[in-house]
Protein backbone atom coordinates (compact mmCIF):
# COMPACT_ATOMS: atom_id res chain seq x y z
CA UNK A 1 0.00 0.00 0.00
CA UNK A 2 2.33 2.64 -1.16
CA UNK A 3 0.55 5.14 -3.63
CA UNK A 4 0.82 7.35 -1.12
CA UNK A 5 4.63 6.71 -0.70
CA UNK A 6 4.21 8.04 -5.28
CA UNK A 7 2.19 11.22 -4.49
CA UNK A 8 4.00 12.20 -1.13
CA UNK A 9 7.19 12.36 -3.63
CA UNK A 10 5.24 14.80 -5.96
CA UNK A 11 4.19 16.93 -3.74
CA UNK A 12 7.34 17.27 -1.99
CA UNK A 13 8.65 18.46 -5.51
CA UNK A 14 6.42 21.61 -4.85
CA UNK A 15 6.66 22.06 -1.26
CA UNK A 16 10.60 20.66 0.13
CA UNK A 17 12.75 23.48 -0.85
CA UNK A 18 15.82 21.87 -3.24
CA UNK A 19 14.00 18.41 -2.82
CA UNK A 20 13.29 18.99 -6.86
CA UNK A 21 16.88 19.93 -7.25
CA UNK A 22 17.94 16.96 -5.28
CA UNK A 23 15.82 15.01 -8.19
CA UNK A 24 17.60 16.48 -11.29
CA UNK A 25 21.06 15.79 -9.29
CA UNK A 26 21.13 12.38 -8.48
CA UNK A 27 17.55 10.96 -8.83
CA UNK A 28 17.79 7.59 -7.83
CA UNK A 29 19.07 8.03 -4.68
CA UNK A 30 16.83 10.97 -4.01
CA UNK A 31 14.19 8.72 -4.39
CA UNK A 32 15.84 5.75 -2.76
CA UNK A 33 16.14 7.71 0.45
CA UNK A 34 11.87 8.69 0.31
CA UNK A 35 9.97 7.67 3.58
CA UNK A 36 7.69 6.16 3.55
CA UNK A 37 9.55 3.87 0.84
CA UNK A 38 8.83 3.80 -2.76
CA UNK A 39 8.79 -0.32 -4.20
CA UNK A 40 11.18 -0.97 -6.91
CA UNK A 41 8.50 -1.05 -9.66
CA UNK A 42 7.07 2.85 -8.58
CA UNK A 43 10.93 4.01 -8.46
CA UNK A 44 11.44 2.50 -11.47
CA UNK A 45 8.29 3.85 -13.22
CA UNK A 46 9.35 7.32 -11.73
CA UNK A 47 12.86 7.27 -12.59
CA UNK A 48 11.32 6.88 -16.37
CA UNK A 49 8.46 9.21 -16.22
CA UNK A 50 6.59 6.71 -17.14
CA UNK A 51 3.13 8.81 -15.09
CA UNK A 52 0.64 6.85 -17.57
CA UNK A 53 1.23 3.48 -15.23
CA UNK A 54 1.37 5.55 -12.17
CA UNK A 55 -1.79 7.05 -12.70
CA UNK A 56 -3.89 3.51 -13.45
CA UNK A 57 -1.79 2.38 -10.25
CA UNK A 58 -4.32 5.39 -8.16
CA UNK A 59 -1.41 7.60 -7.95
CA UNK A 60 -3.21 11.25 -7.87
CA UNK A 61 -3.15 12.91 -11.01
CA UNK A 62 -3.01 16.48 -10.11
CA UNK A 63 0.61 15.71 -7.89
CA UNK A 64 1.72 13.49 -10.72
CA UNK A 65 1.13 16.52 -12.88
CA UNK A 66 3.82 18.57 -10.54
CA UNK A 67 6.22 16.31 -12.58
CA UNK A 68 5.80 17.61 -15.88
CA UNK A 69 5.55 21.06 -14.33
CA UNK A 70 8.49 21.10 -12.52
CA UNK A 71 10.24 18.93 -15.66
CA UNK A 72 11.69 16.00 -13.88
CA UNK A 73 12.44 12.26 -15.16
CA UNK A 74 12.89 13.73 -18.58
CA UNK A 75 8.93 15.43 -18.60
CA UNK A 76 7.79 18.41 -19.83
CA UNK A 77 3.99 19.76 -19.41
CA UNK A 78 3.02 18.84 -22.87
CA UNK A 79 4.53 15.12 -22.45
CA UNK A 80 3.15 14.40 -18.93
CA UNK A 81 -0.15 15.37 -20.74
CA UNK A 82 0.55 13.09 -24.10
CA UNK A 83 1.37 10.21 -21.76
CA UNK A 84 -1.88 10.08 -19.72
CA UNK A 85 -3.44 10.84 -23.11
CA UNK A 86 -1.43 7.56 -24.65
CA UNK A 87 -2.15 5.82 -21.55
CA UNK A 88 -6.08 6.60 -21.55
CA UNK A 89 -6.98 6.40 -25.06
CA UNK A 90 -9.38 4.28 -24.72
CA UNK A 91 -11.23 5.30 -22.18
CA UNK A 92 -11.24 8.75 -23.95
CA UNK A 93 -12.56 7.40 -27.06
CA UNK A 94 -15.78 6.02 -24.98
CA UNK A 95 -15.82 9.46 -23.73
CA UNK A 96 -16.18 11.49 -26.65
CA UNK A 97 -18.69 9.01 -27.99
CA UNK A 98 -20.37 8.85 -24.81
CA UNK B 1 -32.18 39.50 19.17
CA UNK B 2 -29.41 41.98 19.10
CA UNK B 3 -27.94 42.79 15.92
CA UNK B 4 -24.11 42.65 15.86
CA UNK B 5 -21.64 45.12 14.92
CA UNK B 6 -19.94 42.92 12.25
CA UNK B 7 -22.08 42.69 8.74
CA UNK B 8 -21.49 40.75 5.86
CA UNK B 9 -21.77 43.32 2.79
CA UNK B 10 -21.62 40.99 -0.24
CA UNK B 11 -20.03 38.30 -1.81
CA UNK B 12 -17.66 37.11 -5.10
CA UNK B 13 -16.63 33.94 -7.13
CA UNK B 14 -13.79 33.88 -9.01
CA UNK B 15 -11.51 31.22 -10.60
CA UNK B 16 -7.82 30.48 -9.84
CA UNK B 17 -6.25 29.65 -12.84
CA UNK B 18 -2.72 30.68 -12.17
CA UNK B 19 -1.39 31.13 -15.86
CA UNK B 20 -4.05 33.94 -16.06
CA UNK B 21 -2.72 35.72 -12.86
CA UNK B 22 0.75 35.36 -14.30
CA UNK B 23 -0.46 36.92 -17.70
CA UNK B 24 -1.87 39.69 -15.77
CA UNK B 25 1.46 40.24 -13.99
CA UNK B 26 3.43 39.93 -16.89
CA UNK B 27 1.01 42.25 -18.75
CA UNK B 28 1.51 39.71 -21.93
CA UNK B 29 -0.64 38.36 -24.57
CA UNK B 30 -3.97 37.63 -23.26
CA UNK B 31 -4.05 39.27 -20.26
CA UNK B 32 -6.78 41.36 -21.37
CA UNK B 33 -9.25 39.20 -20.83
CA UNK B 34 -8.33 37.61 -17.64
CA UNK B 35 -8.04 41.51 -16.58
CA UNK B 36 -11.29 42.53 -18.13
CA UNK B 37 -13.07 40.16 -15.30
CA UNK B 38 -11.07 40.26 -12.52
CA UNK B 39 -11.64 43.73 -12.75
CA UNK B 40 -15.30 43.57 -13.46
CA UNK B 41 -15.61 41.78 -10.05
CA UNK B 42 -13.30 43.85 -8.21
CA UNK B 43 -15.24 47.11 -8.98
CA UNK B 44 -18.02 45.44 -7.43
CA UNK B 45 -15.43 44.36 -4.14
CA UNK B 46 -14.16 47.61 -4.00
CA UNK B 47 -17.65 49.31 -3.89
CA UNK B 48 -18.51 46.99 -1.08
CA UNK B 49 -15.28 48.45 1.30
CA UNK B 50 -14.47 45.42 3.16
CA UNK B 51 -12.36 45.20 6.09
CA UNK B 52 -11.93 41.71 5.84
CA UNK B 53 -12.38 38.72 3.48
CA UNK B 54 -13.52 35.47 4.15
CA UNK B 55 -12.20 33.43 1.52
CA UNK B 56 -13.78 29.51 0.47
CA UNK B 57 -10.63 27.79 -0.95
CA UNK B 58 -9.75 24.28 -1.78
CA UNK B 59 -6.01 23.43 -0.65
CA UNK B 60 -3.90 22.02 -3.38
CA UNK B 61 -2.14 19.50 -1.46
CA UNK B 62 0.37 22.26 -0.26
CA UNK B 63 -0.84 22.63 3.15
CA UNK B 64 -2.50 19.70 4.15
CA UNK B 65 -1.27 15.97 3.67
CA UNK B 66 0.43 14.22 5.88
CA UNK B 67 -0.55 15.06 9.26
CA UNK B 68 -4.00 15.75 8.64
CA UNK B 69 -6.15 16.23 5.79
CA UNK B 70 -9.27 18.27 7.48
CA UNK B 71 -12.82 18.25 5.89
CA UNK B 72 -13.03 21.83 6.96
CA UNK B 73 -10.44 24.05 8.38
CA UNK B 74 -9.59 27.84 9.26
CA UNK B 75 -6.58 30.21 9.81
CA UNK B 76 -6.42 31.83 12.61
CA UNK B 77 -2.78 32.98 12.21
CA UNK B 78 -1.91 37.11 12.37
CA UNK B 79 -0.31 37.08 8.75
CA UNK B 80 0.46 34.92 6.32
CA UNK B 81 2.33 35.09 2.99
CA UNK B 82 2.20 33.46 -0.55
CA UNK B 83 2.03 31.78 -2.93
CA UNK B 84 3.96 28.46 -1.80
CA UNK B 85 3.86 26.71 -5.09
CA UNK B 86 3.62 29.01 -7.92
CA UNK B 87 7.17 30.73 -7.60
CA UNK B 88 6.90 32.84 -10.88
CA UNK B 89 3.46 34.36 -9.34
CA UNK B 90 4.03 37.67 -6.99
CA UNK B 91 4.37 37.00 -3.63
CA UNK B 92 2.31 38.57 -0.89
CA UNK B 93 2.46 39.34 2.62
CA UNK B 94 -1.41 39.52 3.63
CA UNK B 95 -2.95 40.01 7.32
CA UNK B 96 -5.20 37.53 8.50
CA UNK B 97 -8.51 38.79 10.68
CA UNK B 98 -7.16 36.61 13.78
CA UNK B 99 -9.70 37.51 16.46
CA UNK B 100 -12.64 37.11 13.50
CA UNK B 101 -11.50 33.81 12.85
CA UNK B 102 -11.35 32.43 16.07
CA UNK B 103 -14.60 33.98 17.14
CA UNK B 104 -15.66 32.10 13.32
CA UNK B 105 -14.36 28.68 14.86
CA UNK B 106 -15.46 28.64 18.27
CA UNK B 107 -19.14 29.60 16.93
CA UNK B 108 -19.41 27.42 14.51
CA UNK B 109 -18.07 24.70 16.30
CA UNK B 110 -20.64 25.40 18.71
CA UNK B 111 -23.06 25.19 16.31
CA UNK B 112 -21.69 21.38 15.27
CA UNK B 113 -19.57 22.34 12.30
CA UNK B 114 -16.35 20.53 13.08
CA UNK B 115 -14.10 23.04 11.72
CA UNK B 116 -10.41 22.17 12.61
CA UNK B 117 -7.79 25.21 12.75
CA UNK B 118 -4.50 25.99 11.07
CA UNK B 119 -2.25 28.44 13.76
CA UNK B 120 0.60 28.57 10.98
CA UNK B 121 0.60 28.36 6.83
CA UNK B 122 1.47 29.75 4.20
CA UNK B 123 -1.11 30.73 1.12
CA UNK B 124 -1.11 28.57 -2.14
CA UNK B 125 -2.05 30.31 -5.84
CA UNK B 126 -6.03 29.74 -5.06
CA UNK B 127 -5.72 32.71 -2.58
CA UNK B 128 -3.14 34.97 -4.05
CA UNK B 129 -3.61 35.12 -7.88
CA UNK B 130 -7.15 36.00 -7.76
CA UNK B 131 -6.66 38.73 -4.58
CA UNK B 132 -3.02 39.66 -6.20
CA UNK B 133 -5.34 40.57 -9.46
CA UNK B 134 -7.78 42.10 -7.43
CA UNK B 135 -6.35 44.05 -4.81
CA UNK B 136 -2.58 44.51 -5.84
CA UNK B 137 -2.02 46.56 -2.75
CA UNK B 138 -3.41 43.52 -0.42
CA UNK B 139 -4.94 46.40 1.74
CA UNK B 140 -7.06 43.90 3.22
CA UNK B 141 -7.16 41.30 6.00
CA UNK B 142 -8.61 37.50 4.76
CA UNK B 143 -9.99 34.82 7.10
CA UNK B 144 -8.88 31.34 5.50
CA UNK B 145 -11.47 28.72 5.07
CA UNK B 146 -10.61 25.52 3.61
CA UNK B 147 -13.12 22.97 2.42
CA UNK B 148 -11.25 19.48 1.61
CA UNK B 149 -12.69 19.63 -2.19
CA UNK B 150 -10.52 17.20 -4.13
CA UNK B 151 -9.38 14.69 -1.85
CA UNK B 152 -11.69 11.90 -1.32
CA UNK B 153 -14.05 11.19 1.00
CA UNK B 154 -15.42 15.31 0.11
CA UNK B 155 -18.51 16.81 1.94
CA UNK B 156 -21.96 17.28 0.61
CA UNK B 157 -22.84 20.38 -1.33
CA UNK B 158 -25.45 20.62 1.51
CA UNK B 159 -23.37 20.81 4.49
CA UNK B 160 -20.68 23.37 2.82
CA UNK B 161 -24.36 25.45 2.11
CA UNK B 162 -25.11 24.95 6.05
CA UNK B 163 -21.28 25.85 7.12
CA UNK B 164 -21.53 28.79 5.21
CA UNK B 165 -24.92 29.65 6.69
CA UNK B 166 -23.69 29.08 10.46
CA UNK B 167 -20.25 31.40 9.45
CA UNK B 168 -23.31 34.10 8.75
CA UNK B 169 -24.32 33.55 12.28
CA UNK B 170 -21.20 33.82 13.59
CA UNK B 171 -20.43 37.21 11.60
CA UNK B 172 -23.69 38.68 12.56
CA UNK B 173 -22.98 37.65 16.30
CA UNK B 174 -19.52 39.34 16.54
CA UNK B 175 -19.23 42.41 17.78
CA UNK B 176 -16.40 43.59 16.33
CA UNK B 177 -16.94 46.03 13.65
CA UNK B 178 -16.49 44.78 10.44
CA UNK B 179 -17.57 45.00 6.55
CA UNK B 180 -17.00 41.17 5.95
CA UNK B 181 -16.99 40.08 1.75
CA UNK B 182 -17.08 36.71 0.83
CA UNK B 183 -15.13 35.09 -1.54
CA UNK B 184 -15.23 31.80 -3.03
CA UNK B 185 -12.59 30.25 -5.00
CA UNK B 186 -12.71 27.61 -7.63
CA UNK B 187 -14.31 26.43 -10.98
CA UNK B 188 -17.57 24.77 -11.74
CA UNK B 189 -15.63 21.71 -13.94
CA UNK B 190 -12.03 20.99 -14.30
CA UNK B 191 -9.57 18.88 -15.19
CA UNK B 192 -5.88 18.88 -14.04
CA UNK B 193 -3.34 16.64 -14.98
CA UNK B 194 -6.03 13.42 -15.14
CA UNK B 195 -7.15 11.92 -18.27
CA UNK B 196 -9.82 14.22 -18.84
CA UNK B 197 -7.53 16.59 -20.11
CA UNK B 198 -7.78 18.35 -23.28
CA UNK B 199 -6.65 17.04 -26.65
CA UNK B 200 -3.96 20.42 -26.64
CA UNK B 201 -3.09 20.94 -23.19
CA UNK B 202 -2.43 18.96 -19.25
CA UNK B 203 -5.71 20.95 -18.42
CA UNK B 204 -9.51 20.04 -19.57
CA UNK B 205 -12.92 20.85 -19.06
CA UNK B 206 -15.17 17.49 -18.72
CA UNK B 207 -18.18 18.76 -18.03
CA UNK B 208 -18.74 22.20 -19.70
CA UNK B 209 -23.02 21.32 -19.60
CA UNK B 210 -22.70 21.40 -16.28
CA UNK B 211 -20.46 24.55 -16.08
CA UNK B 212 -23.14 26.31 -17.57
CA UNK B 213 -25.73 25.10 -15.59
CA UNK B 214 -24.24 26.04 -12.81
CA UNK B 215 -23.92 29.76 -14.51
CA UNK B 216 -27.38 29.41 -14.73
CA UNK B 217 -28.60 28.66 -12.03
CA UNK B 218 -26.22 31.50 -10.53
CA UNK B 219 -28.19 33.61 -12.21
CA UNK B 220 -31.24 32.80 -11.81
CA UNK B 221 -30.60 33.17 -8.27
CA UNK B 222 -31.60 29.39 -7.50
CA UNK B 223 -29.67 28.10 -4.91
CA UNK B 224 -31.78 25.10 -3.97
CA UNK B 225 -31.35 23.73 -7.73
CA UNK B 226 -28.00 23.84 -7.19
CA UNK B 227 -27.51 22.21 -3.86
CA UNK B 228 -29.49 19.66 -5.28
CA UNK B 229 -27.76 19.34 -8.73
CA UNK B 230 -24.54 19.37 -7.20
CA UNK B 231 -24.71 15.57 -6.52
CA UNK B 232 -21.61 13.18 -5.89
CA UNK B 233 -21.99 11.44 -9.41
CA UNK B 234 -21.69 14.82 -10.74
CA UNK B 235 -19.28 16.41 -8.79
CA UNK B 236 -17.12 13.29 -10.31
CA UNK B 237 -18.00 13.73 -13.26
CA UNK B 238 -16.76 17.69 -13.21
CA UNK B 239 -13.08 16.67 -13.31
CA UNK B 240 -10.57 16.06 -10.48
CA UNK B 241 -10.86 20.46 -9.63
CA UNK B 242 -14.68 19.75 -9.92
CA UNK B 243 -14.98 19.83 -6.27
CA UNK B 244 -14.36 23.26 -6.60
CA UNK B 245 -17.78 24.30 -6.47
CA UNK B 246 -18.54 23.50 -2.59
CA UNK B 247 -16.57 26.91 -2.35
CA UNK B 248 -19.04 28.34 -4.02
CA UNK B 249 -21.90 26.95 -2.49
CA UNK B 250 -20.33 27.67 0.66
CA UNK B 251 -20.23 31.54 0.01
CA UNK B 252 -23.57 31.15 -0.91
CA UNK B 253 -24.73 30.25 2.49
CA UNK B 254 -23.07 33.55 3.70
CA UNK B 255 -26.02 35.45 2.61
CA UNK B 256 -29.37 35.70 0.63
CA UNK B 257 -28.66 34.99 -2.60
CA UNK B 258 -30.80 36.22 -5.38
CA UNK B 259 -29.84 37.56 -8.68
CA UNK B 260 -25.91 38.71 -9.00
CA UNK B 261 -24.77 42.09 -9.41
CA UNK B 262 -22.48 40.34 -12.07
CA UNK B 263 -22.16 37.18 -13.70
CA UNK B 264 -19.95 35.70 -16.55
CA UNK B 265 -18.90 32.10 -17.92
CA UNK B 266 -15.51 31.38 -19.55
CA UNK B 267 -17.30 28.26 -21.12
CA UNK B 268 -13.98 26.73 -22.46
CA UNK B 269 -12.37 27.50 -19.01
CA UNK B 270 -15.62 25.47 -17.06
CA UNK B 271 -15.30 28.53 -14.71
CA UNK B 272 -17.41 31.91 -14.46
CA UNK B 273 -16.80 35.60 -12.31
CA UNK B 274 -19.65 36.65 -9.89
CA UNK B 275 -20.53 39.26 -7.74
CA UNK B 276 -23.33 39.69 -5.23
CA UNK B 277 -24.78 42.16 -2.52
CA UNK B 278 -25.33 41.10 0.56
CA UNK B 279 -27.75 43.65 1.05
Amino acid sequence: MSVYAVDKVCRRVVCEPGFADRLREDPESALRAANPPLSDSERELLLAGDVGRLGRMGANFFLLHQLGRFELFGLTLPSYAQRIRTEYRSERAGWRAG
Amino acid sequence: MCAGVAEIVGALGVPHNPFSALLVAQDADGAAEPRRLYGAVAEHLHAMRPDTLIVFTTDHYNLFFELSVPIFAIGVAESTSGPSDYPMLPHYDVAVDAVLAKQIQTAVVDDGFDVGMSQEFELDHTITAPLGVMIPRMDVSIVPLWISTSMRPIPSARRCYALGSAIRGAVERSPLDRRVAVVASGAFSFEVGGPRMSEDSHVGVPAPEWALRVTELLAAGDIEALISETTPAQLAAAGNAGGEILNWIAMLGTFDAGAPLFIEAQRAEGHAFAAWSAR
